[in-house]
Order: structure tokens, then C-alpha cells, then sequence
């Protein structure tokens, strides 16, 4: 391996001897097809699309190197290399996609990357009780496509479909943009297998609720990779839609239509997609509407009947919060454009920072915690904006999304440390959630004692008691502290 | 050629920056699971290089290359100047070039180099000189000499039906597939070549069998300065316009059901996408029964930029994909060597149109 690339915040790594060790035995378990040491893979998995690492791949570094790529074809051949590296000591990360957003596959301690990307398969469809089987490393986008040929859903469809796996969804919980009516991926989630660090494997029941203790697949959900690796889950998954109906509406401000919303879901009705922005993201992502007014992009679909119904519901109490209906075409073009982020690529070789904030709140703190995340982002020099979005909501309260934008300068890094701690804290200090669905990885880690408060013991002591050598991707989640990424 | 092949670092840079709608659309990645070949994955190497942060080693010019050129991640790409497949090329051939091929590649660019064909000399022979002077040149390809020279015989079958004046040359490789490999003086070398044959051929028009040697001598010879002084057309086109103008007249033939599998350079860069069906249904007979991926976003049949030479496992892997997409009973339609010698799996019929249109066209005494 040539080091020819700088490496920024590399703990450590295996010492090379017992990698070379588990490689020869890797070799006999999947075949030299399936075992690389090669610099073109090694830089290829160091890195997720943690913003961090686009700033350091223009200064030329890269976040930390493994030291080898394994791809498992089946359950079996990731349980074995599980209690091989479980043998070893060696540290293993488990690899989709690569789109996560906060470091969660980042090799601090080196080790090997576990690439499930072979493991690509849907088993089987049950289609009387709507249940789908399906290997970890399935494309989200070639998952749901599958699905369209067969006459379902999955149901769902985060901004990152396209270039998320199965796995990764379960990983990191995450959430889809229609998820007001399908549910987020714990929802979806009927149940998993999962390997564990021993090489034992683990399968849920693939019923509907149990009542026979805590249920052990549900810890996986969120784990990112700390426990084991998510093989093969059971997802849940629905008819296409009979109809669909599209409308927009604004209102004056945040808070007459966030208590709109809330009377929606509070009126039993399910929208599909309901997405609340501020003045200044409707005037950017829908410039007809103009950027005095707040807009809100709603989808239904389902069953005709039951589309109707919501429909009639959902418009009276917009008109009764002083709603202009705007009609369909903003959301088709939001449909359109919805998994487009290419700003990010443009505006990072402009020399600018950028990322994305998501939080959960209440209700009777989902303004206050937009309100005081947006001055706290904007306090931070070299911030140029931060706007906000409602991006999934509930009975109980809504996701809050932040975009910011800085141009700090050369001291990128130094920035981007400072607008999250701005954020973290005054989300902290509003009570609300530091993440909805992005995860924690590395870098949010930082604010995972705070979040949890005695429940990261509680999680320190299962991790401790699931994978007592810590080969399971080491460093994340919070559970340790991290030398060269500080606050 | 020193000024060619310019690597644009801003849309590199665009796509090694992007978390890549196109993942699922990239048939290497798709078949292989390497990160290092998905789309931004390649993009991210070779801008390292360009930027002048790693050297070219063997391991970084392997990943770069395992590129189709299908341009299926540019279908929902958001950045609309941006061509990966052409920067990835450009990148190891241009400027910051790596200077130094895969020993897999070694064996067909000698072959380039003695033969005119990555083929070797089993090519060399096929096409002969037919007329001293005539209307029309009648280029084949290596590719097709090579896998399925019925497809010469065809178009001679239906050229002299149509009562069309026409001569073949010696052919030398059209030059794609030595720009592929990195060694874009042979290409200029044999494109000079061919540019002379052809005009000593006095023809007016160009008609080829193969798509790559089509975008070959319509893109890429200008672009290294090579004019060639004939109109260039495409087979299927051509004949389809001798159908229109009553000289070729298609008669019934059994074969029913067809499933068209358009080539990436027809449905993407030409954008040929009615032609071909066009003729099919010129066919009496026929209907076409459409594969899952079609038109404008077909999936590759893993012969693009020579990977049944250079990366033959990935390229039978991406053709074994692309067999997914169609009728297991189907008989499968191409207008491309490459996806007839790729798809011609698990015992699947694989005919080009000009087969299909010889057989509808001319009978064993023409």
C-alpha cells in the first residue's frame, strides 16, 4: 500500500502481520475474487459523504485508510469473517453505499472494510401478507424499481435512494421523504438477521408484534455497524397507489402553518410527503412563490376514497390558517428534483462549507428550536446561510432540516467544528433530538452524552457485552473518544 | 496530439464531489460491488491525479478504466456539461495520461500495431476491395470481422439488391479501440489510414457496421484532425432509407416476436432510437416486444470500450445482467457487434437487423 495520500484523523491501525493473517484466511473463506488490498479500493471505501471528507479530498488527504476490502456473498461467508476477525482482534467496518453524512464508515483504527455490496439480492415476496426479504447490500433505488415491476412499494424513499443500500437504512434508521404515510425504516421493518461478532446469526421473527421481551432485532436499528453486521432484513411494503393528489400551499409564516400541520395529524389524516419550508427555502426551491410566504408541498396517495377524504380534510384547516392553494406543479417539480445535490459539489469547489442539520422536536418547541439554531448558525463568522425545512412530522411533533453555507476561509475544518457546535448546543438547549435520521457516526458523536445523558452506559454495556474485543467499527456512535477529532 | 483529451477538473471534480444518483445505473459497479469503479469512485482517482495528489500506478489506472463508456450515469446526472465516461478517458490519455497500459491490454494493441486489428490477423482479409469506383463504402468493423462476419455478407446481400454501387476496403481498425487502450498516436495512425483508403475509394458515403466505428469517424477523427470527404451513416439507417425510397422491399418472415436491444452509442450519443424500430416494423411479420431497459435507457451489454477484450469476466457479468431484462424465449435484435457477441449467452438468438433484414430481404439465390 502506498501511503502517497495523508491521512487526518487515523487513530491507529491492525498491525499489518494479522491483517496479512486474515486476509490468507479470508481468501480460503470467499475466494481471491473477493478479498482486495488494492490502493484503488482501499481509497475508495476510506470515506462516506460526511462533508469533512469533501473538504479534505480537495486539500488532498483522505480521512483514514483501511487496510483491506472484503466482499461476503451470502450470510454465511459474513459470519465467518466476523469470527475470524473476532479471532484476530481485527476491527471491521461495514460498507453499503457510502452515503452516510456523518463519518460512520471512516476506518479511524484500520482494519477492514466489510463491502456488502455482493449481497444484493431480494430472497422472496409475500405477497399475501405484503412482506419482502431482502439482502443488506440491495441499491435502494433497484430495491424499489423490483418492487414497481411487481405491482408494490417499498414505501421508502430518502433523498439518498439512489445511492443508499438496505442495510444502510437499517443501520442508521433512517427516514424516507414519504414517510408520514409509510412509516420510517423502524416502521417498514418487520424484522432483520443480523451477524454477530462471534460469527453467530441472528433471525427475527417475521411476524407482526411480539410480546415475548424486548425485541432483540430493534437493536440493531440505528446500531451503524457497533454491534454486528445487518445481513438480510424483512421490510414491509405496499400496493402502488391507486391515486395520487398534489397540492402546495402558503401561509404568512412558520407558526400558522406548523400548527396547520399539527392539526392535520392530529385529524387522523396521513399525507405521503408533507414538507414544510421557510420563507427563504420556498423562494429558493420555488421562486413563482416568491420569499415572503411559507410554502407546504403535500402528496397523497393510496386508495382513491381515502385520498379524496384526506384531501377535503387537509385543505379545510390550511383555509383556516389563512392558506393560498397554489396546485400541483411545485410538488411535481419537487418530485423532479428531489434527490438532486449537486449544489454541494459546485459550492464545495467554490471554497464554501456546507451541510445539513436535522433535529426532532415537539410541537411546542419545533419554532423555537428552528429559531434558535438559524441565530446560532448565522452568529458563526463565515456563515452565509442557514434556512430550514420541516421534512417529516407527526402526531407528537417534526423533523427540523437546517442547510447552512459558510465561506470560512482556509480554516474549513476549524468552521465546520464550530457551526455544529452551535447548532448541537442550541438544539440541546430547546430539549429537542440532535438527530432525526442522519445518524451519528464520528462526528456526532461528540454530542451523544449529552443526547442520552445514563443511556450511553446502558449502550456502552450491550456493546460491551455483544462485541467485548471491539472489532465492530470502533470509535463511533459516541462510545469512545476520538483523540484527533475534537470538539 | 498533445492538445486533446483535456481532462475538464471541474466536472471531474463535480462527479467525485456527488454522492452519485447514478450508482444503480452503472453496470460495472453493479456487477463488480467495487467501490473503487462506481462512478464517483473513478472520478475521485483520477481527479486525485489530476490535482497532482498520487502518481498513475497499475491499481489506479485499472479502476479508472473499468468504465463502459455506456453513458448510462449520464441519463439522471444533474450536472448537465458533464460526460464522466469521456473525463475518465481523457484523464488517463490526455495530458496527465499514465503512460503505461495494463499488461491485459499489451497483446491486442500488438496486434493493432501489426495486424491493424486488435483481432490479430484472422480480420485483416475479410473485407476486400470489391470496385474500383463506386457510390458507396461499406465498412464493417473489426469487431464485426472478427465475431460475426455474416453481417458483411448480409449487407453485400442487401446492397446488391437494392442495386446500390458499393466497394469494401482493406480495412484498419477504425482507431477506438487503441484511444481506449492509450495510444492515441496509433489512433491517428490508423484513422489516417483509413481517411486514405476511403478517399481513394472516390465514394460519396460511408456506411457502417458498427456503432463504435460510427461515433469513431463522425467524433472522433475530427476531433484529432482527421476529415473524412464522405457523409457517414449508420447501417440500420441506411437501409432503412432504401426501404423508404422502394429499393429494398421486406418480405414476411417467421420470426414473430423480437426484442430490440439498443446499443448505448445509438440511444444515448446518436440518439437512434425510432430508426431502428422503424425498420423492424418495415418487416412483415415482426413485432417487437420491448426489454425492461429500453431506448434511452438501455443497459449496456458489457462490450463498450473494448471490455470483452479487457475486462472479459465484468463484461460477460454485465451481459448476463442485461439478459435479465428480456423474454428468457426472446429473440434478441442489436445493430452492434459488441452487444451481439455479448448477449449471445445461455443460448440466447442474438441477430443484427441487417441479418434480420437480409433474411426478409433476399433470398439464397440473390
Amino acid at each position: 500500500m502506498n501511503d502517497y495520500i495523508p491521512t487526518t484523523v487515523q487513530e491507529s491501525r491492525v498491525e499489518q502481520p494479522l491483517i496479512e493473517k486474515f486476509s490468507r484466511k479470508a481468501l480460503e473463506i470467499i475466494g481471491e475474487d473477493n478479498v482486495s488490498s488494492d490502493q484503488a479500493d482501499l481509497l475508495s471505501t476510506c470515506r462516506d459523504f460526511w462533508p469533512v471528507n469533501s473538504i479534505w479530498m480537495l486539500e488532498g488527504s483522505v480521512p483514514a485508510l483501511p487496510q483491506l476490502v472484503v466482499w461476503p456473498c451470502s450470510t454465511e461467508d459474513a459470519a465467518a469473517l466476523l469470527k475470524l476477525a473476532n479471532e484476530l482482534k481485527v476491527a471491521v467496518i461495514p460498507y453499503g453505499e457510502g452515503s452516510g453524512t456523518m463519518g460512520g464508515v471512516v476506518p479511524i483504527y484500520g482494519g477492514v472494510m466489510i463491502d456488502l455490496k455482493k449481497m444484493n439480492r431480494i430472497r422472496s415476496i409475500d405477497k399475501e401478507s405484503l412482506m419482502v426479504n431482502v439482502e443488506c447490500g440491495m441499491n435502494g433505488a433497484l430495491y424499489e424499481e423490483n418492487l414497481n415491476r411487481e405491482g408494490y412499494t417499498g414505501g421508502h424513499f430518502p433523498q439518498s435512494l439512489r445511492c443508499s443500500s438496505v442495510g444502510g437504512w437499517l443501520a442508521c434508521r433512517a427516514a424516507g421523504q414519504f414517510s408520514t404515510r409509510y412509516g420510517k425504516i423502524e416502521d417498514i421493518a418487520v424484522t432483520l438477521e443480523a451477524v454477530l461478532p462471534d460469527g453467530t446469526i441472528f433471525s427475527g421473527r417475521s411476524v407482526p408484534r411480539t410480546a415475548t421481551g424486548p425485541r432483540v432485532d430493534q437493536l440493531f436499528l440505528g446500531s451503524e455497524g457497533i454491534f454486528g453486521i445487518i445481513t438480510a432484513a424483512t421490510l414491509r411494503i405496499w400496493p402502488l397507489p391507486e391515486k395520487r393528489h398534489m397540492v402546495t400551499y402558503t401561509f404568512e409564516n412558520l407558526e400558522e402553518s406548523l400548527q396547520a400541520i399539527r392539526l392535520v395529524m392530529h385529524s387522523g389524516a396521513r399525507p405521503a410527503v408533507v414538507r414544510l419550508y421557510d420563507a427563504q427555502e420556498t423562494g429558493h426551491h420555488f421562486p413563482e412563490l416568491g420569499d415572503k410566504r411559507c410554502g407546504l408541498i403535500l402528496l397523497i396517495e393510496g386508495n382513491s376514497k381515502i385520498v379524496d377524504a384526506e384531501a377535503a380534510v387537509i385543505e379545510k384547516i390550511a383555509m383556516a390558517h389563512g392558506a393560498i392553494e397554489e396546485g400541483p406543479t411545485h410538488v411535481e417539480h419537487w418530485l423532479k428534483k428531489r434527490f438532486d445535490v449537486s449544489v454541494a459539489s459546485t459550492l464545495f469547489q467554490k471554497g464554501a462549507v456546507l451541510d445539513t442539520i436535522e433535529v426532532s422536536a415537539n410541537w411546542h418547541n419545533a419554532h423555537s428550536t428552528y429559531i434558535a439554531m438559524q441565530q446560532a448558525l448565522m452568529a458563526v463568522e463565515g456563515t452565509m446561510l442557514a434556512s430550514g425545512h420541516y421534512s417529516h412530522v407527526y402526531p407528537d411533533g417534526a423533523a427540523l432540516y437546517l442547510t447552512t453555507v459558510g465561506f470560512p476561509g482556509d480554516d474549513k475544518i476549524g468552521f465546520y467544528k464550530r457551526i455544529w457546535q452551535a447548532a448541537m448546543e442550541a438544539c440541546l438547549a430547546e430539549g429537542a433530538a440532535i438527530s432525526h435520521h442522519h445518524g451519528i457516526g464520528l462526528h456526532r458523536g461528540l454530542w451523544m452524552k449529552d443526547e442520552h445523558g445514563a443511556g450511553l452506559e446502558v449502550l456502552r454495556s450491550i456493546k460491551k457485552a455483544l462485541d467485548p474485543n471491539n472489532i465492530m467499527n470502533p470509535g463511533k456512535l459516541g462510545l469512545a473518544e476520538v483523540s484527533t477529532w475534537q470538539k | 496530439m498533445a492538445e486533446i483529451n483535456q481532462v475538464d477538473l471541474e466536472q471531474l471534480l463535480n462527479c467525485a464531489l456527488c454522492p452519485n444518483l447514478c450508482r444503480c445505473d452503472c453496470p460495472v459497479l453493479q456487477v463488480t460491488g467495487r467501490e473503487a469503479v462506481a462512478p464517483a469512485g473513478k472520478a475521485r482517482l483520477a481527479a486525485q491525479v489530476q490535482q497532482d495528489f498520487m502518481v498513475w500506478n497499475s491499481e489506479l489506472l485499472e479502476a479508472v478504466s473499468n468504465c463502459l463508456g455506456c453513458r448510462n450515469c449520464t441519463v439522471l446526472c444533474p450536472f448537465p456539461d458533464l460526460n464522466l465516461c469521456d473525463e475518465l478517458l481523457y484523464s488517463r490519455t490526455g495530458e496527465k495520461k499514465a503512460g503505461f497500459s495494463l499488461p491485459s491490454w499489451e497483446p491486442y494493441l500488438n496486434n493493432l500495431k501489426r495486424y491493424g486489428s486488435p483481432y490479430g490477423q484472422k480480420t485483416a482479409d475479410q473485407a476486400v476491395k470489391v470496385a474500383k469506383e463506386a457510390e458507396v463504402v461499406y465498412y464493417a468493423g473489426c469487431t464485426t470481422l472478427a465475431n460475426n462476419p455474416g453481417v458483411l455478407d448480409a449487407a453485400q446481400q442487401l446492397l446488391k439488391k437494392a442495386g446500390v454501387s458499393y466497394t469494401l476496403i482493406s480495412e484498419d481498425c477504425c482507431g477506438y479501440p487503441a484511444e481506449t487502450w492509450g495510444d492515441l498516436e496509433l489512433a491517428g495512425q490508423l484513422a489516417a489510414e483509413n481517411c486514405r483508403k476511403i478517399a481513394e475509394s472516390g465514394a460519396k458515403v460511408l456506411v457502417t457496421g458498427c456503432p463504435e466505428c460510427w461515433q469513431t469517424f463522425s467524433e472522433r477523427y475530427p476531433y484529432w484532425g482527421h476529415e473524412l470527404p464522405v457523409k457517414i451513416i449508420d447501417g440500420s439507417t441506411y437501409f432503412l432509407n432504401l426501404i423508404k425510397e422502394g429499393q429494398l422491399k421486406p418480405e414476411f418472415i417467421e420470426l414473430k416476436k423480437i426484442s430490440y436491444h439498443d446499443p448505448c452509442i445509438w440511444a444515448r450519443t446518436a440518439e437512434k432510437i425510432s430508426e431502428p424500430r422503424e425498420l423492424i416494423h418495415k418487416i412483415p411479420g415482426i413485432t417487437i416486444e420491448e426489454p425492461v431497459y429500453n431506448g434511452k435507457e438501455t443497459h449496456c451489454c458489457g462490450g463498450g470500450r473494448m471490455f470483452q477484450l479487457s475486462f472479459p469476466v465484468t463484461a460477460a457479468a454485465v451481459a448476463a445482467r442485461r439478459l435479465n431484462d428480456f423474454s428468457p424465449v426472446a429473440t434478441i435484435a442489436t445493430a452492434c457487434p459488441f452487444c451481439r457477441e455479448g448477449l449471445l449467452q445461455e443460448g440466447r438468438k442474438v441477430l443484427d437487423l441487417v441479418e434480420i433484414l437480409a433474411l426478409s430481404c433476399c433470398n439464397e439465390n440473390d
